[in-house]
């Protein structure tokens, strides 16, 4: 008997188990670029090439890291960075939810139109817009600030597009069902609509924290002053600051750069789960 | 990705305002009054110079500026880049949208692009009235680089310090190998046979490789260029600059027959020299001497080099302290004179500080500028920040310079200059922008084995000619 | 009876003025109908009017200033349709367009295979912690920056030596020119920037699973339906939104990119990687052609609007909406 039953499990459990050796192998081909990151960044410069690579850090040049704070003004910057991106995610959350839902579900003449026109900006490469937009930030007279980097990115027609579909997805009986009970429009919009389509918020917000925080080519032009830049762009000085700029001080450079999108994801990882898990629509 | 020399050299040019202060405070316990020669600034105002340059590495030199000028407030604008192109364009992205800036500081590849667009003011009239500190600057800065700084008769740029392109050399593989220290005269052939040597095939990782070089418009196979008595464009010297060499270099023999500039008009990249130096790298990579083309260029080749698997590759006085700072010991690296082919020209590249025209504060500028070439001004830079550069005052280059970092034979910087009158430098006609995105353009297709020299340079050839035709405007127009 | 109490209601309409708010809060089907578009129009403005001052407007200088020759020094100069006979026949622009072209044709169909495929496995029974790490592990790379990431990846992909063509060798491969050679140049910036979107993907993916009912799920796997069939007539239909989604700003983002190979090879070598993009940024940055700049900005344009307006149209017949 017990042999029989250990056969019938394995039988249909080989499928799930290969498919979970599947994954696992491929995680650690993923994940691997990252750990030879970390482990490379703490090699000292001199034999940062060397090969084998040494994946689990044995000279521990933390010098590297202390370089980055020495000579750039890494936790200025970390403020900085701090600040826009903060205010670009509440900035892309709010007008986002409020134009992707306006599309999704609240009728008005020309909105077609004006959707299309909206996902038509999506399209421009915004390295062409840049110079325009920075004479148009200079006549404002926002050139080397921060808001400078904050409001050109608040209107966001990928974020609208993003919720849209989102919205979209959540069926019509909810809010007729609210209507019939004499739901006001704002009542439906933020107690049914926004609840429902907390996955979609929540994966807007990673993904605009990430692209902002990683930004470098438009604080490369737009923020001037030392005392302004962010992660990124202060990074950047290392490449020309360390000798010729050695590959394992870059590397650290890389790694600062991440913890902190990796230590937000990881907090924020849990909501996100619960956006997933609880958005689900019970028929 | 590359660290080329040109952006550090910026980068370091914009930090040399602070270097003097510390020197000068120490010395001068209360503010120094003006000295003689300094000329009285017609007002007192306040005036705030808007500088390029970060404001960490200029920092030691500010006291003692502050001090002779305490009416002037410095405002610094970093203006960094990935390669000099981007800080180019940064400067320009910025004068269009209205921003001012007074003082910059740039590499001979931007000099003739922003004196071509009128955007950087001739310092003539100044460098002929402050006669006395002039002659004392000149007096120490070799010719060529100040003839790279002019354009068209007049003088753009103060030279502040330059790198040329040297054969760096890891000392223990040479010993290795049983080679000797190359001589001073080595030619060509001596240097591959000594790269044959040294390269020894391998498995991934195992390599050795005798020379490496990144592609990119300074110091990749443009030496070979030079040394065949080869160069992309026609090199012409431009009209005027007695009013320069007659006072300053009256009795430098090195400054005979200068004229007021350079101009590079006709390309003549097809030319047999050129291609004979193409086909030299390419048959040395065939042959397994050079390692692959890499981009991310300067840490990859110093980190070979650094590794033991590099044995020779093209630097300037910028790794003298780079090198340093990257933790190679002392006497690991040592550099030597470019071999000798049809002759030995050497290609360099100078670092200068220039005006910006639409300043409003000229004067002030000039005084800012001369006080970063002065004699403590520089010393003080570069004691600071270290020997990362080549400074363009002959005397600073001295054993005391070098002591930390070596290498040992640092005069070379210097007798590139001195010892070879032909030394030029690397052509940069006012479209060198987009002529150096050509040039490495072709050569990594040649170096893909996608098109033979010959073909890859009568490619490059046409598309300069083009290029030229279209770009009628900026070259030369007062021709 | 009824004749005369409606004429009478309407007279008497007829005679009140109606005031905009009553207009508005009237509380018929009509009356909702004016609140919902009032609210639409509100809840859109500021993202349009940030659009319309950030990205219209300078869009529309672009277009006009791709019918000029300007070097930001010197003033402008009306060149017609110059710069488009330019580019024409300019071999490196258009290398950069069927580059790119190729690029997001590639990347797409990797993204949604893989990242669907990805979601649909971390369904499988397993402990919440091996979810977790899972998910994580997958999603990390989409953390690093653009440039970040093709700078690694330039230094792991090292023809000489770097990390992987060190275990090529000793798994008894030749190493592989990733980077320097133009067959490989592409499909390496390709693994590079797929490395960081399937992560995005992933999530996207699992974002739009999550709204689908377990319940329908597994109703379907009892009713019978295996594998193929549930895919294809259950899961992928209820996705579609998202899946659209992914199509969508993948293909967008796809023909825009820049970062990854601009730090890895610049283009190189010769004209292999150089997308659509990094054309434009050299005509911009570095050759301070701004007028021809734009006019590649004008022809990407167009040909992202094309891509998507063909998506958008086949939509219709495949995105399913509850």
């Amino acid at each position: 008997m017990a042999p029989k039953r250990i056969f019938t499990y394995l039988y249909y459990n080989i499928g799930r188990w290969t498919l979970l050796l599947g994954l696992f192998l491929g995680s650690i081909i993923i994940v691997a670029p990252i750990a030879w990151t970390f482990s490379t960044s703490l090699r000292t410069p001199y034999e940062s090439f060397g090969v084998p690579p040494k994946w689990l850090p044995t000279d521990f040049a933390y010098q590297n890291y202390v370089n980055i704070f020495n000579k750039t003004p890494f936790l200025r910057a970390f403020g900085n960075s701090v600040f826009v991106t903060t205010c670009t995610v509440i900035g892309q959350l709010t007008t986002a939810a409020m134009a992707g839902y306006a599309f999704a579900r609240l009728k008005f003449p020309g909105s077609s139109v004006i959707f299309g026109l909206v996902l038509a900006t999506l399209m421009m490469p915004f390295h062409a817009t840049i110079v325009p937009v920075y004479m148009l930030i200079s006549y404002i007279g926002l050139s080397d600030t921060l808001w400078s980097l904050v409001l050109p990115s608040i209107p966001t027609a990928f974020g609208t597009f993003l919720l849209r579909q989102y919205f979209l997805q959540i069926p019509v009986e909810y809010e007729e069902a609210a209507v019939l009970d004499g739901a006001s429009q704002w009542y439906i919009f933020l107690r049914i609509y926004l609840p429902l389509a907390r996955p979609g918020l929540f994966i807007l917000a990673i993904l605009s924290f990430n692209s902002t925080w990683n930004e470098f080519f438009r604080p490369l032009i737009f923020i001037r002053s030392n005392s302004l830049y962010t992660i990124p762009l202060s990074l950047n000085q290392l490449r020309g600051i360390q000798g010729t700029g050695s590959m394992s001080g870059v590397l650290a450079g890389v790694v600062l750069s991440m913890l902190p999108v990796i230590v937000i994801y990881s907090f924020g990882q849990r909501y996100l789960i619960e956006g997933i898990n609880v958005g689900g629509v019970k028929g | 990705m590359t660290n080329s020399n040109l952006s550090r050299r910026e980068f370091l040019a914009l930090s040399a305002t602070v270097g003097a202060s510390a020197l000068a405070a120490c010395s001068a316990p209360t503010p120094a009054p003006a000295p003689a020669s300094a000329p009285v600034l017609p007002t007192k105002a306040d005036v705030t110079l808007r500088v390029q340059g970060d404001e960490k590495n200029e920092a030691p030199i500010l006291p003692s500026f502050q001090s002779k000028f305490p009416h002037i407030k410095l405002e610094f604008v970093s203006v960094t880049g990935i390669d000099h192109e981007e800080v180019a364009s940064k400067i320009l992205t910025m004068i269009a949208a209205g921003e001012t800036l007074d003082f910059g500081y740039s590499a001979t590849e931007a000099l003739q692009v922003y004196a071509g667009m009128g955007l950087s003011q001739p310092l003539d009239e100044w460098v002929k009235r402050d006669s006395t500190e002039m002659a004392d600057f000149f007096s120490e800065v070799h010719p060529s680089l100040v003839q790279a700084m002019m354009y068209e008769g007049s003088l753009y740029e103060l030279p502040f310090d330059f790198n040329a392109a040297n054969m760096y050399i890891n000392t223990k593989l040479f010993k290795d190998n049983g080679i000797e220290f190359p001589s001073a005269d080595w030619t060509k052939d001596d240097f591959v046979s000594a790269a044959r040597k040294i390269s020894k095939p391998g498995d991934a990782g195992k390599q050795v490789y005798g020379f490496g070089w990144t592609n990119r418009l300074w110091g990749s196979w443009m030496p070979w260029i030079f040394a065949n008595g080869g160069n992309l464009f026609e090199q012409e010297e431009a009209p005027g600059g007695e009013w320069l060499w007659g006072t300053y270099y009256k009795n430098d023999p090195m400054a005979k027959g200068r004229g007021g500039g350079y101009r590079w008009i006709n390309p003549v990249a097809n030319s047999p020299a050129v291609v004979e130096a193409l086909q030299l790298v390419v048959d040395l990579y065939k042959e397994g001497v050079t390692p692959g083309m890499v981009l991310g260029g300067g840490s990859e080749l110093q980190g070979l080099l650094g590794d033991n698997h590099l044995g020779m590759t093209p630097g300037g006085g910028f790794w003298a302290g780079g090198l340093g700072n990257a933790g190679f010991p002392k006497g690991s690296f040592d550099v030597q004179l470019w071999p000798k082919w049809k002759n030995q020209t050497h290609q360099f590249g100078t670092g200068g500080q220039w005006m910006v025209a639409a300043s409003k504060h000229k004067d002030e500028v000039w005084e800012y500028s001369k006080h970063r070439i002065s004699k403590d001004g520089m010393q003080t830079w570069f004691d600071t920040n270290g020997i990362v550069t080549t400074p363009a005052r002959r005397p600073m280059l001295n054993a005391t310079a070098f002591a930390k970092t070596g290498p040992e034979h640092w005069q070379v910087f210097y007798d590139t200059l001195d010892k070879h009158p032909e030394t030029a430098p690397i052509p940069c006609p006012p479209i060198s922008n987009p002529m150096t995105t050509l040039f490495t353009n072709y050569t990594g297709q040649a170096m893909d084995f996608k098109l033979t020299p010959q073909a890859a340079m009568d490619s490059l050839q046409k598309e300069l000619v083009d290029l030229v035709a279209r770009s009628k405007d900026v070259m030369y127009p007062k021709k | 009876m009824t004749d005369q109490v409606s004429k009478n209601s309407r007279s008497a309409r007829k005679r009140q003025p109606v005031s905009l708010v009553s207009w508005f809060a009237q509380n018929t089907l009509k009356g909702m109908a004016r609140r919902k578009a009032l609210l639409g129009y509100i809840f859109v403005a500021p993202t349009i009017l940030g659009v319309t001052v950030f990205v219209a407007g300078p869009v529309l200088f672009s277009i006009a200033l791709s019918f000029y020759a300007w070097n930001v020094f010197q003033p402008a100069k009306n060149v017609g349709v110059e710069n488009y006979i330019r580019m024409a026949a300019d071999s490196r622009v258009l290398v950069g367009f069927f580059n790119s072209a190729k690029f997001a044709a590639i990347a797409i169909g990797l993204q949604i295979a893989l990242g669907l495929g990805l979601a649909l496995a971390l369904r499988t029974k397993m402990t919440s912690w091996m979810r977790t790490y899972f998910r994580t592990a997958f999603f990390l790379p989409f953390l690093l920056s653009g440039v970040a990431t093709g700078l690694v990846f330039s230094y792991m992909l090292n023809s000489d030596f770097g990390v992987v063509n060190y275990y090529l060798s000793l798994l008894g491969f030749a190493p592989i020119r990733f980077l320097n050679s133009s067959e490989a140049a592409l499909n390496s910036v390709i693994l590079a920037y797929m490395w960081q979107a399937l992560g995005f993907s992933m999530i996207g993916m699992l974002g739009g699973l999550s709204n689908v009912s377990p319940d329908i799920l597994d109703a379907a796997t009892v009713d019978g339906a295996t594998g193929w069939n549930w895919l294809w007539h259950i899961i992928l239909p209820l996705l579609s939104p998202t899946i659209f989604f992914m199509a969508v700003v993948g293909v967008i983002s796809a023909l825009q990119i820049f970062d990854q190979p601009y730090a890895m090879t610049r283009g190189g070598p010769g004209d292999a990687s150089r997308t659509m993009v990094m054309s434009l940024y050299e005509a911009a940055f570095k050759n301070m052609e701004l007028g021809y700049a734009a006019s590649i900005s004008v022809i990407l344009f167009i040909v992202i609007m094309a891509v998507t307006s063909v998506q958008f149209i086949s939509g219709k017949k495949w995105v399913f909406y509850q």
